[in-house]
């Protein structure tokens, strides 16, 4: 490519070019080239694939933690017992509501701001900036915030028995299943809603002026060419995000997490992230949780898969 | 006119309701907890004292706990960052600019990892460090965090535009390959390592999960796992909550407000992605 010196001394006879052992310089340079990606390399091999086969392989083990007897082999037990048991199909369920109740708002706001502050010439940046803030708070912090909102004697009524003009009732936001699966997502939708506006701010951005411009000629109004031009010219840009979306909604943890440690009701939240983890630390059972794990990343695999095709078959030029 | 003050009212409404969880902790960390549930909500407190905050750091069994909490939290995030962002730079460094045997299999390599959530292999890796010795310890919380596949991609995709005469001219005037890895490559890719640099942080000040599980000492505890702690506790009143809030959000908001451009930057190179 970009070493035309080296071809040619690589052409002299190999004991004419140097007494001593030589190294080409392109042996020399994929050496260094190996040095470079050595760490990660090593890092991958122990934190990443070295885990992962393990897991594998416990899955059909029974395995306990802080068991010193030997793990004896069952088989497929492991997925048997998990296919079969409620608490998993409960976990499923509400990961599901809680991916769906989260990621359709999700990606319909952050599409909807985004229009309106691109709309917005003065105003954008600073809009930008604060609809982003609440994406900056850990999520610990977050779900701490709103437990106190959702609190009996919290905000959450006050404003809520404003607008329903229902003095006094308390709409027990964080006993009630399906008032907690409400909050859960709420918590979630309001904290990333300004990161996808964003990604949905610049997907707009790249819309070449020059189209909108053709089409205001041609005699279009606003709503047809946000109908006819932008939506069709964003859509890599939704798929992208609704995945996305949904690919964090699954992971999602702290919230939940936080929510049951402060007595809220396990099971209606009970996402699988939660389950896996409760199962490899409050019951010990390493194995049912790497089940469970081996599911998750399947599931999650396939969603990236999509993703990535969607994104090579969408891409749009201009 | 109409849609343009539709539009104006959309936006006011949706910044209101996106910044009234924010201003409520900011004020209720002055508040004592009857002034917090107090309706309706006073949105000034009455006045700013900083008992919440001294009851937030000195925990409610008066250990000062949280100060070692919150120097392991700066610890951690800080030399995952550091150390992260040598990672990344090293492997995209040498996928872009050599050629070696493997090279596709340690790109697709890291290309897996980026498909794969930390929560699905979470207890597998929480096994291997138990096995390594590395419950309780910095290198438990630091080590396993290092290979980010998403900041390697990142470094590759910028430096393959890196000019390959400026590398060439390095070598010619004797700079050693690390030399010029140091002085030509880093310095002169800010905007790639400042992104990187800034998600791989926040992700450590957040991460809740694996602290969660490998750090269970409390003196090894993180600023999200003291706040867990903080919050299980009977006798917390909800003002030192908001205050423990608040101290956790600190260094993120002064990342945020002098390099919002690279936060900004991080979330809109999802959506660049592909070109």
């Amino acid at each position: 490519m970009w070493f035309p010196i080296c071809r040619e001394t690589t052409f002299l006879p190999r004991s004419f070019a140097m007494k001593t052992a030589y190294i080409g310089i392109e042996k020399k340079k994929a050496r260094w080239g190996w040095i470079f990606v050595t760490p990660a390399v090593v890092l991958f091999l122990l934190f990443s694939l070295y885990p992962m086969l393990n897991a594998f392989f416990n899955t059909f083990f029974n395995m306990k933690l802080l068991s010193l007897r030997a793990p004896k082999f069952v088989g497929l037990k492991n997925y048997a017992y998990i296919i079969q048991s409620k608490d998993f199909w409960n976990s499923a369920k509400a990961t599901l509501i809680f991916t769906f109740g989260a990621f359709v708002p999700l990606t319909i706001l952050s599409m909807v701001l985004a229009l309106a502050i691109t709309s917005r010439k003065k105003s954008g940046r600073v809009l930008q900036l604060l609809i982003y803030s609440p994406a900056i708070l850990s999520s610990v912090v977050a779900a701490l915030i709103w437990i106190l909102i959702f609190d009996p004697r919290g905000l959450g009524n006050s404003v809520l028995n404003f607008l329903l003009r229902s003095p006094g009732v308390d709409h027990q936001w964080l006993t009630d299943p399906v008032m907690l699966r409400i909050c859960t997502s709420t918590i979630y939708v309001w904290k990333y809603v300004g990161y996808f506006t964003i990604i949905f701010v610049t997907g707009i951005a790249k819309i070449p002026t020059s189209v909108i411009e053709a089409a205001t000629i041609d005699g279009a109004k606003k709503h047809q060419i946000i109908q006819r031009i932008v939506f069709p010219l964003i859509k890599p840009t939704t798929v992208m995000v609704s995945i996305v979306a949904m690919l964090n909604c699954l992971k999602s943890f702290s919230t939940q997490y936080l929510f049951t440690q402060r007595g809220a009701p396990l099971e209606p939240i009970n996402v699988i992230t939660l389950n896996i983890y409760n199962t490899a630390m409050r019951d010990l059972n390493i194995s049912r949780a790497c089940v469970m794990s081996v599911l998750l990343f399947l599931i999650m695999m396939g969603l990236t898969l999509i993703r990535l095709k969607s994104s090579e078959k969408d891409t749009v030029s201009y | 006119m109409i849609g343009s003050l539709a539009v104006n009212i959309l936006l006011i409404v949706c910044c209101l309701v996106i910044l009234v969880p924010i201003v409520f902790m900011l004020t209720a960390s002055f508040m004592s907890p009857a002034e917090i549930f107090s309706m309706p909500y006073r949105w000034i407190p009455k006045q700013f004292n900083a008992t919440n905050y001294f009851n937030a750091i000195a925990g409610n069994d008066r250990s000062f706990i949280f100060v070692r909490n919150v120097i392991n939290s700066l610890v951690v995030a800080l030399s995952t960052t550091i150390l992260s962002v040598i990672v990344s730079a090293f492997a995209g460094y040498g996928l872009a600019k050599f050629q070696f045997k493997g090279r596709t299999t340690v790109f697709m390599m890291i290309m897996g990892r980026m498909m794969i959530p930390f929560e699905a292999i979470m207890i597998p890796m929480y096994i291997t460090a138990v096995k390594l010795g590395m419950q309780n310890t910095y290198y438990g919380l630091v080590l396993p965090f290092l290979l980010n596949a998403f900041g390697i991609f990142q470094m590759r995709q910028y430096l393959m535009s890196f000019p390959n005469d400026l590398l060439d001219a390095g070598r010619i005037d004797g700079l050693g390959e690390m030399g010029i890895f140091w002085k030509l490559v880093f310095g002169n890719s800010t905007p790639a390592i400042a992104t990187c640099a800034i998600l791989c942080f926040k992700g450590q000040w957040d991460n809740l999960l694996w602290p969660l599980l490998i750090a269970q000492k409390e003196t090894m505890k993180t600023i999200p796992t003291y706040i867990v702690k903080f919050t299980e506790e009977k006798t917390s009143d909800e003002g030192a909550m908001m205050a423990v809030a608040v101290i956790a959000c600190i260094p993120i908001v002064i990342l945020f407000t002098t390099m919002s451009k690279y936060f900004l930057g991080g979330s809109t190179m999802y959506s660049a992605g592909k070109e």
